[in-house]
Formats: structure tokens, C-alpha cells, sequence
């Protein structure tokens, strides 16, 4: 984890101009935000702008704004021209929406150019859009089977699940990311608009993480979840590069093919909480569950410690403290081994409504990423099957997709070398 | 002819008293209207008699020709959804689903031809449906004298190529339309047909100027020819339970984007 001795959250830096123009803030200095950590209260703008150029796609990385969701879509697209045309067209809406600008003015006698969410000034709002593709995009055209990133498959059943065929899978995905909804909704409807005869969208899940106020110092604790507990105080720190190169994205020498480079494989998982019966739950057993304090985040094995300092395992190791079967310590034994293990988790709570049976219908819209799917997510998953915590929760959708590399230049698009790789003649 | 010209004269007379758009627009339209509503009158004539002899099958208890009849019965009111569904009160009582009732398919209001469809392959059965046979020609009767009564709005008629489109694409793509018979393809081929005779009727009014809009509008009327006539069967269509997957989103998209090029032909046209 490289984590334990210097808190991440020692990095403080200041923020340059943002503090100097408000004359209340001048000594306020924060962390650089990280990816799991919670939005700073009043700390976004409509302004905020996420660079969509780079040699990766935005949105994996970055720390997460208030709001995600995830849209899954069929792709029409018979041949390599019409896929190149479906990825020149998706760069094109996404370079406008992420960078923001006046919406075009019409004729009023025609429907307006977008849904008008916005204004007649699309702000960027700290938008991201992250495309990724599924396995169906693949194994449906011969012509494009044989450039399928290794690890990519449909995701299957873990005994917990309930999948609902209808929010599971898809050939294409875009995780849309913002500091408001009605900016992520802007953009999925924008690109719904723009793309009809080659997007059919599937399902979408909508989510948020809550904005959390800061303390003196200018640092905030992890999110909580709908669990109520904190989610994240975990996570390898996206701010390492070298870390990230190494658990989330794809490179030269991965095995995988040369198009991927700079990609990574995103899992995402509907995961339902029963969360009236989670509430009718002893704190005690709820602690013991999770394996952490419920209030601090502390490991159990360290009550008065941060949220971020690591539990030690190797001196409890008959799981007096922090039960064996507790999910952190699954999710994570802290050994040799399940360093090769590590993902990044990026997830949002989601709130749909009421079931059938009259109970809430809330969870996580999980979304992790990482270099390899059957040594991230998967393993930890499989580690997982048969915890405690599965009373409470039940995975009823999602699927596996793997981020496209980024887009450099205004004259690049996403997909590129997928596209040129899928026109090179191959041998029978 | 006759009644084609003095048609053609009724509609000019309204058109330019209403004022609601440019005069130019209204003169070019006189004629593509007129020649609108001939097309929907021969459509609610075949539908009267279709509807008369599906509903006195119906009543005779002959389920099987019954159920023959369902599908091919419902396609001159598909064909011209856009004007049926100006008289909301008959197109509730001719063509609700189950769903648009409280409590669904046991609610006595949930009647016309989609109760008729649910006792024909759910309950096979006729049993009680008289009163909701003879309800269902007496409102298509009524509808056909509303419709020649009717001047049609302009922008009702040119948004009508759009909106039998967007009925597709919410509510119909899924299958939900005839969910007890899955007779959907014989609904759909009418939608389009319906829809594409109104872009013939105004083609000739924007062919310079709209050449490259026409032509993709064309070309997805063409993809959605193609994939239907891959389930052709006899004189209609097999169950819509047999459409591929992959056909089924080549229809969604072919019919998402006609949706949304059709949305801009009242405006090319001028129409407000």
C-alpha cells in the first residue's frame, strides 16, 4: 500500500489563486484531492474544467465530483469505418462538453441544438466523460474478435448476485462525471442526441458521493456510503503515478494488445444494500461486519487512529480484533500476495425509489478500475464470496468494459489505434 | 379528383384565414394536405370494414379468424395515428393497453382492441366481449365521421411523420404495444408506411434545398424496409418474439434517428 507512515494527507499544498481571490481563505491550504476522497463543500465551480486530452482518458484517476452514473449502450457499427465514425463523433461531443461554450442558437422553428440544462452556455462543471467497451463489442464482429483486450469477458454470476438481465453488460459504456446532475444529464442527453443511429442506450445508474465539509486544516475525511460507513479510506493513492501505472493502467508489457496501452479494464457492479435491515442491526455486529469503527473508520485493531492508518493483521492474526471474514480484511489481507490484488475503487451511492416490497431501493454504483481484471476486481471479489456482509447486500447489476486510451491532440480521437488495428490485414 | 380538388379548396380557405404561418408555406402545403387527408379517409374507410368484420368474428365466437383478423384490422389506425390521436376520447377507448388502467387488464374500463387482443391469446375466449366488439366499431364509425369533418392542422400533419416515430421509439420497440399477440410488426410496418407517405407528400417542397437530409432520411426508411422484410410471413409478419436481438437495435436506432431528423421537417417547411 506505501501508505501507513506518510498520510496522504500530509501532502498539503496550497491552492494558488482559488484561496487568493477569497479574502476568507487566505491560510486555508488543502491536500491535493485524491480519488476516493469526498467533494470539498463549496469548494466546485461551474468552471472546473477536467483536461480532456491526455495520453488517458479522464475520469479514472481524477478525484470524483459530487455526481457519476454509468450509461451502458449497443453499438451499431457492421465494419471498421462505422466504428471509426461512432468514435470521432463520441470525441467530438465529449471535447465540447468537458471544455464547455456557447450552445448553438437555431431557428425557433426547429427543436433547439441541446436540451437547454445548461443554458445557452454549456459550463464544464467539472465534467468528465470515460468511454469504455465490453466484451459484445468484440465477440459480435469477427472482424474485431481478435483485438479483444485478454482479460475482457461478460461478467458473470458470483453466488450473491441476482443479476437483472437488463441493467447488466453492453458494448459501450460512459461513465459521466460532474460536480452537478444536471451537468452529467446534459451530457448523456447531448450525446444520446447527437449519435442515434449508432448508440442504443441499454441502462444507466445514477449515483452521487456526498460532499463533505473540510476541517481546519483544509482535509476531509472519506465519504460514507449507504451503509453509513466510510468507503475508500483504502485505496491505493491515485496521486501515485507510478503506483497507478502499475494497478490501473495497461502498458507496453501487460500482454495485452498494442491498442490498449493507456487503458485500463473498468468493473462496475449495481450492488443493492438492504439498508432497513443493515439498520436493525447491532453497531457492534455492523463494526465487526465491515471491520471497521462505523463513526471513524478506524480499523477495529486501532480505535483511535485515522481512517487511513492500515490495520496490522499480522498481529491479530486469529482475527480477535478484526474478524477473518470481515469484509475489509477479505477484500484486503495486507499480505505479499494480495499486493498484486489492488484496485482502484471510484464508486457513487445510488437512491432509485421503492421496491415492490415496500423497501428502499438504495446502494452502491460500484466502479473500480485496474491493470488486470482477473487479478483486481475478480480475485478480490472471489475472496469475498460467502462474507457476512452478504445479508445485507445484493449485486443486481453491472458488467466489465475496458477504458479506451486517452486522446492527445485535437486531431486524435478515441479508439484510434483500435481502429487502424482492426483495418490491418491479419493472417488466416 | 373531385373530391381531392374541393378538398384541396377547403384546406386553402382555412390555411390562409389562420394565419399561423408564412403565406408562402401555406400555399405549398395546400395541396400536400389535401392530398393527406384523401389518404387518411381511404384509411378509415378500410378500417371501418376491417374493424366490422374482426368484430363480428368476435362476437360469433370464432376465435381463430378472430385472431386472424386482429392484426391486419389495426393497421389503418396505426397508418394514421397522427390524426386518429387528435380526438383523444376515441383513441383512449380504440387503442389503451392494460397499463394505461388502474389495476391493468382487470379494469372495465380497459377496453377497444387490446382487451379484445388479451381474451383472443390469454384467455381464449370470447365470452363477454359483445359489448366491447360493438363499442369498438361504433367508435371507429365515429371517428371516421370526426375525421371527414375534421380540417387538418398543418403542423399536426407535417409532425405527424415525427411523432408516429417517437410512439415507436417509446413505447412500441420494446414490444409492449401487442403484448399478448406480438402481432408488432404488422403495427410498425403501418407507423412507417404512414410516416413516410408524409415525407412523399412534402418532398417536392423541399427536394433542392434538403437533398442531403432527404437522402438520410431515405436511407434509414430503407434500412428499417430491409430488416422487416426479413420477417415477412404471407401478407404480414411473424411473431415480433422472433426479431433478433441485433435486428431489434437496428430497428431502435434506424427509428431514434428518424425521430430526430423528422423533428426538424415542420421547421424546413416553415410551419411554426
Amino acid at each position: 500500500m506505501g501508505e501507513p507512515g506518510h498520510s496522504r494527507r500530509a501532502l498539503l499544498k496550497g491552492v494558488g489563486g482559488l484561496v487568493a481571490a477569497c479574502p476568507f481563505a487566505a491560510s486555508v491550504a488543502r491536500a491535493e484531492p485524491h480519488v476516493t476522497d469526498a467533494p470539498l463543500a463549496n469548494h466546485a465551480s461551474q468552471d472546473d474544467r477536467t483536461p480532456f486530452y491526455g495520453a488517458r482518458q479522464a475520469g479514472v484517476v481524477t478525484p470524483r465530483p459530487a455526481h457519476g452514473m454509468v450509461a451502458s449502450f449497443a453499438v451499431v457499427a457492421d465494419d471498421a469505418d462505422a466504428l471509426e465514425a461512432l468514435f470521432r463523433r463520441l470525441t467530438e461531443r465529449i471535447a465540447f462538453l468537458t471544455a464547455g461554450g456557447p450552445v448553438p442558437v437555431l431557428d425557433p422553428k426547429l427543436p433547439p441544438a441541446d436540451s437547454g440544462l445548461l443554458g445557452p452556455v454549456a459550463r464544464p462543471d467539472g465534467l468528465t466523460v470515460t468511454v469504455a467497451l465490453g466484451a459484445s463489442l468484440f465477440d459480435d464482429r469477427p472482424w474485431l474478435r481478435p483485438l479483444k483486450p485478454k482479460r475482457l469477458t461478460r461478467m458473470t454470476r458470483f453466488p450473491n448476485d441476482a443479476l437483472n438481465a437488463d441493467l447488466c453488460h453492453g458494448d459501450l459504456t460512459l461513465q459521466i462525471c460532474a460536480n452537478s446532475q444536471d451537468a452529467t444529464i446534459h451530457a448523456l442527453r447531448d450525446i444520446i442526441k447527437s449519435i442515434p443511429d449508432q448508440l442504443i442506450l441499454s441502462w444507466k445508474q445514477e449515483g452521487a458521493v456526498p460532499v463533505v465539509a473540510p476541517g481546519p486544516d483544509g482535509t476531509a475525511e472519506s465519504a460514507r456510503n449507504f451503509l453509513g460507513f466510510r468507503d475508500g479510506s483504502a485505496n491505493p493513492d491515485s496521486r501515485d503515478e507510478a503506483l497507478m501505472d502499475r494497478v490501473v493502467w495497461v502498458g507496453a508489457g501487460d500482454g495485452e494488445p498494442d491498442w490498449a496501452t493507456g487503458g485500463s479494464y473498468q468493473a462496475v457492479r449495481i450492488i443493492r444494500n438492504f439498508v432497513e435491515r443493515w439498520d436493525r442491526t447491532p453497531l457492534g455486529e455492523q463494526e465487526r461486519i465491515m471491520g471497521r469503527s462505523k463513526m471513524t473508520g478506524a480499523p477495529l485493531d486501532k480505535l483511535s487512529a485515522s481512517e487511513f492508518v492500515g490495520p496490522d493483521y499480522a498481529q491479530d492474526r486469529d482475527g480477535r480484533l478484526t474478524p477473518l471474514d470481515s469484509h475489509i480484511r477479505l477484500a484486503n489481507p495486507r499480505d505479499a500476495k494480495s499486493d498484486a490484488n489492488l484496485i482502484l475503487r471510484r464508486p457513487f451511492n445510488y437512491s432509485n425509489g421503492v421496491t415492490r416490497s415496500g423497501q428502499l431501493d438504495q446502494g452502491l454504483l460500484f466502479i473500480c478500475y485496474q491493470a488486470d481484471l482477473d487479478a483486481g476486481f475478480i480475485s478480490v471479489q472471489r475472496r469475498l464470496d460467502g462474507e457476512p456482509l452478504e445479508e445485507y447486500v445484493k449485486p443486481v447489476g453491472g458488467g466489465y468494459f475496458y477504458v479506451l486510451p486517452g486522446v492527445e491532440t485535437p486531431s486524435d480521437h478515441l479508439g484510434r489505434a483500435l481502429v487502424a488495428a482492426a483495418r490491418e490485414p491479419r493472417d488466416g | 379528383m373531385k373530391l381531392k380538388h374541393s378538398l384541396a379548396a377547403a384546406g386553402l380557405a382555412l390555411v390562409l384565414a389562420s394565419g399561423a404561418f408564412a403565406r408562402d408555406a401555406a400555399l405549398d402545403l395546400v395541396e400536400p394536405l389535401a392530398e393527406y387527408k384523401v389518404y387518411v379517409t381511404e384509411k378509415t374507410e378500410k378500417l371501418e370494414t376491417d374493424v366490422a368484420a374482426f368484430t363480428a368474428a368476435v362476437k360469433a365466437g370464432e376465435i381463430d379468424k378472430a385472431k386472424a383478423l386482429f392484426a391486419p384490422s389495426r393497421m389503418s389506425y396505426e397508418a394514421i395515428e397522427p390524426i386518429a390521436e387528435l380526438f383523444g376520447d376515441l383513441d383512449a377507448s380504440i387503442d389503451s393497453r392494460a397499463d394505461d388502467h388502474e389495476g391493468g387488464e382487470a379494469n372495465p374500463d380497459f377496453i377497444g382492441f387490446h382487451r379484445i387482443e388479451y381474451a383472443l391469446w390469454v384467455k381464449s375466449s370470447t365470452e363477454g366481449l359483445a359489448p366491447v366488439a360493438d363499442k369498438l366499431l361504433a367508435d371507429v364509425k365515429e371517428l371516421r365521421t370526426r375525421i371527414a369533418g375534421l380540417t387538418f392542422p398543418p403542423e399536426k400533419v407535417v409532425g405527424g411523420a415525427a411523432a408516429l416515430m417517437e410512439e415507436v421509439a417509446a413505447t412500441k420497440i420494446s414490444g409492449e404495444e401487442d403484448r399478448y399477440s406480438h402481432t408488432d410488426l404488422w403495427d410498425f410496418r403501418a407507423n412507417f408506411d404512414g410516416s413516410r407517405k408524409i415525407v412523399e407528400l412534402v418532398r417536392p417542397l423541399i427536394a433542392k434545398k434538403e437533398a442531403t437530409f432527404l437522402k438520410t432520411v431515405d436511407a434509414n426508411f430503407e434500412r428499417i424496409d430491409t430488416i422487416l422484410s426479413k420477417y415477412k410471413q404471407g401478407e404480414g409478419y411473424v411473431s415480433y418474439e422472433k426479431l433478433t436481438d441485433g435486428d431489434r437495435k437496428a430497428l431502435s436506432a434506424a427509428v431514434n434517428t428518424l425521430a430526430e431528423d423528422l423533428s426538424k421537417l415542420r421547421g424546413k417547411l416553415g410551419l411554426d
